[in-house]
């Protein structure tokens, strides 16, 4: 048998040719800083068979992104929910890199700067990011920044194509909770925001618009509703364990809303409800002495080991965390 | 007249041009990972010279501009103008209970088959692509659906029953609607004119085992039953699908191993069957050669697939009322000669009598394997779908 003979398909194609592609669109996409959610939107991304390419800040930092990104999939092919063929698959569509330049061709690219350990971020660090991001970009590809905060009108600002610039939301509540917050703000396209509700399709989410807004809905409704659970803790109406059964049991929740304010982070909560009193001025959004509590001793949640509960190593509780009645 | 016959999968199309008078296929292909990196379309020229065109295939509609490309192109093409291409015929997963057999695709049948996506959401939704591609590249041909369910269609209804609330049934459709279909039609019938003997007259098994498989029971040249139930899980131990299995196990492994419905579908379709019980491979060739070097798990991994054959064969000799004849089909069905063993030892009692010399010898060509003085006919017949996908095609075209 003579050997097999191998070339390049495009010239075989009658209305696809070799630079005029019909690509489809978010074909490729771009995700800068790869914390926790960076990960996630990387992981659900190349999953839905998007290209993905990621910049973090040094080659250490993206081999350990790549690493903790391998360990969601073993997670998931331990669930008996991949395969190892599929993991291949998928982590073939994920490239890492240091330089902007790469994400020539993306159709969008977030930006996912992590958040300091006190729960903020550098908005002119973000800012810097959109410049750099308009640069390399094609005209009409997207840019994204992923929060909760009042920020996509400020951080579009200072671009050309400001119309290009949305915000987005992924609960982290809990895996099954897939809906995306799709924030336009000031300057937001109606094409883009549709464009995006196509890209939440694609990555198996239900797209919820919201208009620019502090905390979005599903955080501006928890944050009131913590406030008052941690009222009610300090006035000593009841347990904290029998707080969290009125949630789980009488109104159905997953979790208790002390144990979802562990989850989301207490650091995030608590400098999300300061902007949003700051916004709105009502009281019942000034994050209550007990947040504090745990905010100035970095017990932050889940993530420190400490928050409402106490975790151990696998962010399972193990018990309340008593010392907050002291 | 030519027929272009389109089997479109989730990331993978296959390809194959028939000229009907002489029933020859003058281009055959496929396109594999279709939307990931390293997709490829690979083709055999009439001469057997392989050849291996890469590039970025990013979804259906690609591919197919692509293997219509290169049947035109000068250098590996068979047409001169995609006008000779008189019709186009695809394979179709599922069908529901709305087609009993092949049809002229309308806007009207798209339609429904839309509806019916629901019923396979991994497996229509690339067939209905294809269909779509078709239609957009060459909006004057027809094109003809054929479905791996509508064979079985003529199940009575006490076969295609679940032992559920009825209601379940009148709201979402769930029976068992079989599948292969096109493969045990072709091979019920082909097996008939081999042996010269009236199609509707016959009590028929069919294996059609492969790495998914499935056994049909056909009286008077109809489906009575098949072991494949709504979905392509029921039924017999294959590749990596566990085949039937105690309704009680799968509510048990979802609470101990903390699963959701996405992962015990994963579990049960592409963890389990031969690859599951083995832990070496869905290959029946690596788990023949795991025997060899005596890996019990291997050697269990093929007793309790030839088994659930076995069984099977018994159970529609029950329904049939007797057989007069069994045919083996598909890759290990046309190739391996242990499982034909296996299945058919000690079956004299119901005139089942193998020659295990001729049994040993032969492989993926229509022969008898059984003795003269079975009573039952043992046969091989390799299965052809594309050529019957083809053929209805045709006849629908002419009007049949």
């Amino acid at each position: 048998m003579s050997e097999m003979i191998i070339e390049p398909i495009e010239k075989y194609g009658l209305t696809i040719t070799a630079d005029g592609k019909n690509k489809p669109l978010f074909s490729k996409i771009g995700v800068v800083g790869a914390g926790k959610e960076g990960r996630n939107i990387i992981n659900m991304a190349s999953t839905a068979g998007m290209e993905v390419v990621f910049l973090d800040e040094s080659p250490e930092r993206n081999d350990f992104v790549l690493g903790e990104i391998e360990k969601i999939m073993d997670q998931k092919i331990s669930n008996w929910g991949l395969t190892q063929s599929e993991k291949k698959v998928i982590m073939n569509r994920i490239t890492q890199t240091l330089e902007y330049e790469d994400f020539a061709g993306c159709d969008m690219v977030i930006e996912c700067t992590r958040y300091t350990e006190s729960g903020r971020r550098s908005t002119p660090l973000r800012k810097n990011i959109f410049k750099k991001l308009e640069e390399i970009l094609d005209a009409d590809a997207i840019i994204a920044t992923n929060g909760s905060t009042v920020i996509i009108s400020e951080l579009a600002a200072d671009l050309e194509h400001k119309e290009r610039c949305v915000s987005l939301y992924f609960p982290v509540a809990h895996p099954d909770a897939r809906i995306l917050e799709i924030v336009s703000g000031m300057y937001t396209s109606e094409e883009v925001y549709s464009k995006m509700e196509i890209f939440a399709r694609l990555i198996n989410y239900k797209a919820h618009r919201i208009n620019e807004s502090n905390g979005n809905v599903s955080l501006r409704m928890l944050a009131t509703m913590l406030n008052e659970a941690c009222q009610m803790l300090l006035e000593r109406v009841c347990s904290m364990e029998d707080i969290e059964e009125t949630f789980t049991i009488i109104y159905g929740q997953r979790y208790g809303i002390f144990r979802m304010a562990d989850i989301i982070g207490i650091e995030r909560l608590v400098t999300l409800m300061e902007a949003m009193f700051n916004d709105f001025g009502a009281k019942h959004y000034k994050p209550n002495p007990l947040l504090w509590k745990l905010y100035r001793s970095n017990q932050l949640g889940v993530r420190t080991g400490k928050g409402f509960f106490i975790y151990d190593e696998n962010g399972n509780p193990l018990s309340p965390n008593k010392s907050l009645y002291n | 007249m030519k027929i272009l016959v389109l089997n479109c999968g989730s990331s993978s199309i296959k390809y194959k041009l028939f000229k009907m008078e002489s029933k020859e296929v003058i281009a055959q292909g496929g396109i594999e990972k279709i939307g990931m990196k390293g997709s490829f379309l690979k083709l055999a020229l009439p001469d057997g010279q392989k050849v291996m065109l890469e590039g970025e295939i990013l979804e259906h509609r690609a591919g197919i501009e692509y293997i219509l490309g290169v049947m035109l192109s000068e250098k590996y093409g068979c047409i001169k103008s995609l006008d000779e291409i008189d019709a186009v015929g695809h394979r179709v997963v599922h069908g529901g209970e709305r087609f009993n057999s092949s049809v002229l695709i309308t806007d009207e049948v798209i339609e429904m088959l839309n509806d019916c996506i629901e019923l396979a959401p991994l497996h229509n939704p690339p067939n209905l692509k294809g269909i779509y591609a078709i239609q957009e590249l060459m909006p004057e041909t027809p094109q003809v659906s054929v479905f791996d369910t509508a064979f079985h269609q003529t199940m009575p209804d006490y076969a295609y029953t679940y032992g559920i609330p009825y209601a379940l049934y009148e709201k979402y459709g769930i029976r068992r609607y079989g599948f292969h279909g096109t493969s045990h039609r072709y091979v019920s019938k082909r097996v008939c004119d081999f042996l010269g003997v009236p199609y509707e007259e016959q009590r028929i098994i069919t294996a059609h085992i492969g790495n998914g498989g499935s056994v049909t029971a056909i009286k008077n040249g109809k489906s009575i039953d098949t072991s494949m139930g709504m979905t392509p899980v029921e039924g017999l131990i294959m590749g990596t699908r566990s085949g039937d299995l105690d309704p009680g196990v799968i509510s048990y492994i979802m609470e101990k191993e903390h699963m959701g419905t996405k992962g015990i579908t994963t579990l049960l379709n592409k963890f389990s069957g031969v690859l599951g019980i083995s832990g070496i491979s869905s290959d029946m060739r690596e788990i023949q050669a795991g025997i060899v070097n005596g890996n019990n798990r291997a050697i269990l991994a093929m007793s309790t697939y030839n088994y659930r054959i076995k069984k099977y064969v018994g159970s529609y000799a029950a329904a049939l009322g007797g057989v007069d004849i069994l045919v083996f089909t598909g890759g290990v069905g046309e190739n391996q000669a242990v499982t034909r063993s296996d299945v058919c030892k000690n079956m004299e009692f119901m005139g089942i009598e193998l020659d295990e010399e001729l049994n040993n010898s032969v492989r993926a060509k229509e022969v008898v394997i059984s003795k003269p003085s079975s009573k039952v006919k043992v046969v091989i017949i390799p299965t052809d779908e594309e050529l019957t996908i083809a053929r209805d095609t045709l006849d629908i075209l002419q009007g049949k």
